[in-house]
Order: C-alpha cells, then sequence, then structure tokens
C-alpha cells in the first residue's frame, strides 16, 4: 500500500514545477516584448496566491473556511508599509511584518478556534472586519485615504542588489519568497503533525481517541495560514507603493475562497493556479466589458457546477496513478536488478 | 549628390512623415472610474460628462487637430485595483493623461504611480484635502471643489449674514464625520463664529433625540451637521418634531441634503443651506446650455461630477495648445496657472498645489427645492496653499 499524502504531495509538486516553467516561459515572453505591465500584474498574482495559499491551509487541510483571511495578509502589508516609509529596508520590514502577523494570529487563533464549521467562518469574517473599520477610521494609519508614499525598495540579497522597481527582479523575488512558502508548508504537511490537521478535517472527534492533542494543531494550524498571509501581504506595498484599507475588506478575503476553490480545494498548488488565472481574467476581461464581474461570476458558477475539485482536481488523478505505475515500475526494476524479493 | 548627404536627406524625410503621423494620432485620455460597486452612480456621471466634452471637441477639430480617444477601465472604487489599471493604461496602452478616479484613495494612489510613471493624472470628483494638501502631487491636478473649499464657502456666507453667531456641531462618528465638521469649525472660528459645543452621533443612528438636551443648553443660532443619507432624514424630522428647529439655522456638507432624500425630509429640510462648487441652478447662459445639451444626450440632469468632468476635458485641450504637445513637463507647466472658461464660471489652476480655485455657491431649500442664495468668490473659498512638496 502507498502513502496517499505521498503521491498526493508528489503530484501538487509536478503542478508546481509545471506553474514554474510556464511562469518562466511567460517571463522570458515578456522581456522579449519590453513589457512591463503583465510582469507586473504577475507578480500582484503571486502576492494573492500567497493570500489563497493561505485559505487553502485552513480550508483544504484543516477544514476550516476563514471569511476573513485578508486580515493577516493586511496587517503584513500595513506593518510593511510603516517599516518602510521610515527606513526603506526588505530584510526589516519582512521580519516585523512577520513578527506582528505571528502576534496577530495566535490572538486571533485563540478567538477563532473556540468554535468550529459556520461559525469559525462568521468569527473570521468579523475579526477582519473590525481591523478595516479601525484601520478606516484611524488617522494615523491613513484612514479611507490609505498610505502611499512606500518608497521603491532596493533589496540586498547577499551577493546582489536588486530593486523594486525592476519588474523582473521583483517578479523572481516573490516567485522565489512564494516557492520557499509553498515548500515549507508542503513538507509541514507531510510531517506527523500535518497528518493529525489532516485527521482533524476528517474527523475532530476520533482523533484525541487515538491519543493526540487536538487544539494544539488547529491553532498552529491557524497561525502558520496567518503567517503566509502576513508575509505574502509584505510584499503588496513594496510592489504597488501604497496600501489601504480595501486589502483587508471582506472582497480581499472573498476573491482569496474564489481563487482556491477554482484551482482545487487541498492541493496548495491550486491556489497559486487560481490566483494567477483569476488575476488574468479579472484585468482582461475587465478592459473589454464593464459587465467583467458577471463574467466572472458565470465562470465561476461553471467551474463548480464541471469541475468541483478545481482546475488541479481535473488533471490531478490520472498524475496521481502514473506517478503510482513509475513507482511500481522503478520497484520492479530495483528488484529486477538486485534479485530481491518484494 | 554624395551617398551621404542622400542618406541624410531621406533620413529627414522619413523623420518628417513620422512626426507627421504622430500628428493625426489620436490624444488617448485613460478614464479610470468606478464602472461597478457603490460609486457607479458617480462614475456614469463621469463618464457622461467627458463622452460629452470629447464629442464636442472633437467635431470641432479635436486639439491641434488630434481626436480625443477616451480608453476607459473600471476602477471598482478599490484603490488597489486602481492602481493595477492605471499602470495597464499608462504602460500598456500608453495613454497621454489620466482622469476619472473618485475615492480619495485611489486619486492618491494612482497619483504616486504617475509620478513614477512620469504622466500627468487630474480628478474631477475627489474630495479629500490631503491630494492637494500634505499628499500634493507634481502629477496630481484637481478641478473640482475640495472639502474645505465647502466649507469655507458655507463660513463665507455666515460672515455676511450670521456674523459672530453660535454655532453647534453634530457630525456622524467616523473620521470623516469628524474631519469635515473639524474642517468647518476651523473655518467658522476664523470669521468670528463662536463654537458651542460638537457632538459624534453613531452611523445609522435611529434617535437624535438624546443629543437635543446639549443643543438646547447650548443655545447656538447655527447647526452644523455632516450627516447624510437617512441619518438626515431622521435627525431633521425629529428636530422638527420636538420643535428644537424653530430659530435655528441649519448648515451641512453638500452630500447632507441631496435629490435622493429631500422628499422623505419633506418639510424639515426647508431653509437648510449647503455650499456646492455646481449646480444646475446656476444662472448663466453657459450653464443653461450645458444643462439643455446635457440632458438631451443622456437624459438625465448634471451633477456636480458631471460638470467637473465636462469642464476638464477643455482645461486640458487649452494646456496642450498651450504647450504645443502632450509631453508631461510642458503641459504639466501650461495647467499651472491656467485659466479656462466651465459652465460653472472660470476656473484657475493654482501653481502652488494644483488646486483649481473656482466659485462656490450657497445653496438654500426652499418650498421643499434648491435655490441658490448666494456666490461665493473662488479666492475667498479656496484657502491657504499647504503644499510643500512642489
Amino acid at each position: 500500500m502507498r502513502d496517499r499524502l505521498d503521491i498526493s504531495m508528489r503530484a501538487n509538486h509536478v503542478f508546481f514545477a509545471v506553474l514554474m516553467g510556464i511562469g518562466l516561459i511567460c517571463v522570458a515572453l515578456a522581456v522579449a516584448m519590453n513589457d512591463t505591465f503583465y510582469l507586473r500584474l504577475g507578480t500582484e498574482a503571486l502576492i494573492l496566491g500567497g493570500l489563497a495559499l493561505s485559505v487553502d491551509i485552513l480550508l483544504g487541510f484543516g477544514g476550516l473556511l476563514s471569511l476573513g483571511q485578508a486580515l493577516y495578509f493586511g496587517i503584513g502589508a500595513y506593518v510593511s508599509a510603516l517599516v518602510l516609509r521610515e527606513v526603506p529596508s526588505f530584510w526589516l520590514a519582512m521580519a516585523a511584518a512577520t513578527g506582528v502577523t505571528l502576534l496577530a494570529g495566535i490572538i486571533g487563533g485563540l478567538i477563532a478556534n473556540r468554535v468550529r464549521g459556520v461559525y469559525f467562518a462568521l468569527i473570521t469574517f468579523g475579526m477582519a472586519q473590525v481591523v478595516a473599520k479601525v484601520v478606516y477610521n484611524t488617522r494615523e494609519l491613513g484612514a479611507s485615504d490609505g498610505l502611499i508614499g512606500v518608497p521603491v525598495l532596493e533589496i540586498p540579497l547577499g551577493v546582489i542588489t536588486v530593486s523594486a522597481g525592476d519588474p523582473l527582479a521583483f517578479f523572481l523575488l516573490t516567485l522565489s519568497v512564494l516557492t520557499i512558502l509553498y515548500a515549507a508548508v508542503a513538507y509541514l504537511f507531510t510531517t506527523p503533525f500535518g497528518r493529525v490537521v489532516i485527521a482533524l478535517k476528517a474527523n475532530e472527534k476520533r482523533v484525541p481517541f487515538l491519543g493526540y492533542n487536538t487544539w494544539g494543531p488547529r491553532m498552529v494550524c491557524y497561525v502558520v495560514a496567518a503567517l503566509v498571509a502576513g508575509i505574502t501581504g509584505a510584499l503588496y506595498p513594496m510592489l504597488r507603493g501604497f496600501v489601504s484599507p480595501e486589502l483587508m475588506f471582506f472582497a480581499s478575503s472573498g476573491n482569496a475562497v474564489i481563487m482556491v476553490v477554482l484551482g482545487g480545494v487541498g492541493t496548495l498548488i491550486g491556489a497559486l493556479y487560481g490566483a494567477v488565472l483569476l488575476t488574468f481574467l479579472k484585468s482582461v476581461v475587465g478592459s473589454y466589458t464593464e459587465h467583467h464581474l458577471i463574467a466572472i461570476g458565470v465562470i465561476f458558477i461553471f467551474a463548480i457546477l464541471f469541475m468541483p475539485k478545481g482546475i488541479i482536481g481535473v488533471a490531478k488523478p490520472s498524475l496521481e496513478r502514473r506517478l503510482i505505475r513509475f513507482d511500481e515500475q522503478t520497484d520492479a526494476a530495483r528488484i529486477k536488478a538486485t534479485g530481491e524479493r518484494a | 549628390m554624395t551617398i551621404k548627404t542622400l542618406t541624410a536627406s531621406v533620413a529627414l524625410a522619413a523623420l518628417m512623415t513620422g512626426s507627421a503621423l504622430a500628428q493625426d494620432e489620436p490624444i488617448r485620455i485613460g478614464v479610470l472610474t468606478p464602472i461597478s460597486g457603490t460609486y457607479a452612480g458617480i462614475g456614469q456621471q463621469v463618464s457622461w460628462g467627458l463622452d460629452m466634452a470629447a464629442e464636442e471637441i472633437n467635431a470641432a477639430g479635436g486639439i491641434m487637430g488630434r481626436q480625443i480617444e477616451l480608453i476607459y477601465e473600471d476602477s471598482e472604487a478599490n484603490p488597489s485595483v486602481a492602481v493595477q489599471k492605471a499602470e495597464k493604461l499608462m504602460t500598456s496602452e500608453d495613454v497621454d493623461f489620466l482622469t476619472g478616479t473618485v475615492n480619495s484613495g485611489a486619486t492618491l494612489a494612482v497619483g504616486q504611480v504617475a509620478e513614477r510613471a512620469g504622466k500627468l493624472i487630474a480628478t474631477t470628483v475627489s474630495f479629500s484635502d490631503a491630494i492637494t494638501g500634505d499628499k500634493c502631487s507634481p502629477n496630481v491636478f484637481r478641478v473640482n471643489a475640495r472639502a474645505g473649499q465647502q466649507s469655507a464657502a458655507l463660513a463665507a456666507w455666515m460672515k455676511q449674514e450670521k456674523s459672530g453667531a453660535k454655532v453647534f456641531y453634530l457630525g456622524p462618528d467616523y473620521e470623516m464625520g469628524r474631519s469635515t465638521v473639524a474642517a468647518f469649525k476651523s473655518n467658522a472660528e476664523a470669521v468670528g463664529a463662536e463654537s458651542t459645543g460638537e457632538v459624534y452621533a453613531p452611523l445609522d443612528a435611529k434617535d437624535y433625540s438624546q443629543y437635543f438636551g446639549r443643543i438646547r443648553a447650548s443655545n447656538p443660532e447655527v447647526l452644523y451637521t455632516s450627516v447624510a443619507g437617512n441619518d438626515t432624514v431622521r435627525l431633521l424630522t425629529q428636530m422638527q418634531d420636538f420643535g428644537i428647529r424653530d430659530g435655528l439655522t441649519i448648515l451641512g456638507a453638500s452630500g447632507t441634503v441631496t435629490s435622493q432624500n429631500i422628499k422623505a425630509i419633506g418639510a424639515a429640510a426647508e431653509g437648510f443651506i449647503t455650499g456646492v462648487g455646481y449646480s444646475t441652478l446656476i444662472d448663466t447662459p453657459e450653464n443653461k446650455t450645458f444643462v439643455e445639451a446635457f440632458n438631451e444626450r443622456n437624459g438625465a440632469d448634471p451633477d456636480l461630477y458631471g460638470a467637473d468632468s465636462y469642464g476638464l476635458l477643455f482645461a486640458y485641450k487649452k494646456a496642450v495648445e498651450t504647450a504645443g504637445g502632450t509631453g508631461t513637463d510642458e503641459v504639466r507647466a501650461a495647467l499651472e496657472g491656467l485659466e479656462w472658461d466651465t459652465p460653472q464660471g472660470t476656473k484657475t489652476i493654482r501653481a502652488g498645489d494644483h488646486q483649481a480655485i473656482q466659485p462656490m455657491y450657497v445653496v438654500q431649500i426652499k418650498d421643499g427645492a434648491f435655490t441658490i442664495a448666494n456666490r461665493i468668490d473662488g479666492e475667498a473659498a479656496i484657502g491657504p496653499d499647504t503644499c510643500e512638496r512642489f
């Protein structure tokens, strides 16, 4: 019997490699055609993909629907913007954003993890709205106008220094951050801890009977999701040069959920596919018709009706079968070569 | 003729046809305005005004022989969307100029994009004083009246009609509500009014009678309020019912009493006064023609957004003609200090902060309809230039 989680994760990695490949080809095209807009749009799609990834950690693995994940994205973005306006240091901004979202994630987790199901969805929604309204009415945080004036950063990366104003360099930096986050989260879910989280989704009442604490893993899952959202949120002001309370509004959280559903729940990589697809669709369709929201709504409905497991869900089963066959063949070959018996 | 001079003349000829082509190309203006969402109604007025102005300019031969082409994008009234679309318009579409932003957050954020892309933008809607104040940008212009001009117009009216009056302030309890009250308060005190107290009621408050005790105790002659929508309906009708409305002059922000809620307020709205940058009632031949043409084309009356947007393209036309091209630095220099005619009267762009100086109108409700009570000169309502960036 093969480990299904292992096969599933390997299939996800293949899809990640495919996305990377497509991304790099598109980047090469963009550079060749001297485009900056689509390169920066792609960067934004990846950043929003981080928020979607955070939703998928909760929804796809913990079985918790968060309707307020933009809260942590927004906190990361605001902390990063506030730091950068004072001290234009990439590392300081990232460290501060990580620290503050860690704290916020723990506080939010203590509140939200007291309840389950629809109440969890409502409480996460409520927390995000409360904080968004506080920011909206706080003069020191720019209130409804938001904060502008985040400088174009020079980012020292050991041997080289890249500029956030250089579309290609910043795209590659964002891609690297997302790769690290994806790899870390994927690794986390293959550890025993990750399996407990997945077990929680399957049947929370049985987990204690197996001797595991349920509160701890769920809490860690929530905080990790908050961190992923906060870290990618910190990249937003570096790309766009401003933050506004709209980043925390329900529209952002809701969009992230749509991205995950479109890409495929519980696949991690589906979140990134969904983010890229939705961001580009919105941008392209929006330029052709003023009824773009209708078009996107219809696409979403059709996606749910005909691809309930998302884009990744369509291709994943056959890929998994291939991976299993490949494993069996290599096993068989090894047995043949060494002469050992299965 | 040597080969060298031949190549040179061929190159020269090519260059001349090239520039002749550029001369015939349309001037591309990006319009980034909310087509969907909460502010879609404002976006509609903006696009009506701009379309109409573009048609008129194009029919009259365009700008220096070049037609105007408007390229629309939906900002969804969300700064993050607006910034992304602004980048698209400025880099992919290569527009010469951009306008249409509605909410102040979007205007500020798009202004920063413009600054980094070396393009110019103008807003015809955003009220926030910061846009041409402490967050001003060399690449951002505003041709509509800012929040401060409205309260300055009201204060100027108070100086004439209610000099030294005792004023009470009642605002909605959120950041914008508090800042509008603060702005009016400083303007009113500057013209000698005596402030007797202020209260803030929650948005969507059902019962305002709890504040009436304080209002009565401080015995004001003037009440200033910046509540809006259905809140105004409740506030004014409850004041009427409690008899506290009698003998009190009520001033308000321009969104307090509108065509949407005036019928619901009924008699309680009588005598209400506000300051606006535009009204269809402005009694000039230019405005009469404008209102008629606007109504015929769009099937609705223009409001201040439609009128300000209409006026903008004529400012841009004049600036490009003065500058002799659409280059950012040249057009910026031409726009600074530019004086042009609009249905609202003559506007001037102040060079120091890129804010349009325009006559303001004090309107009062009489017999259930707005009437123009007074006209305040632009210079009297403009307030100091607080922009320090350029």
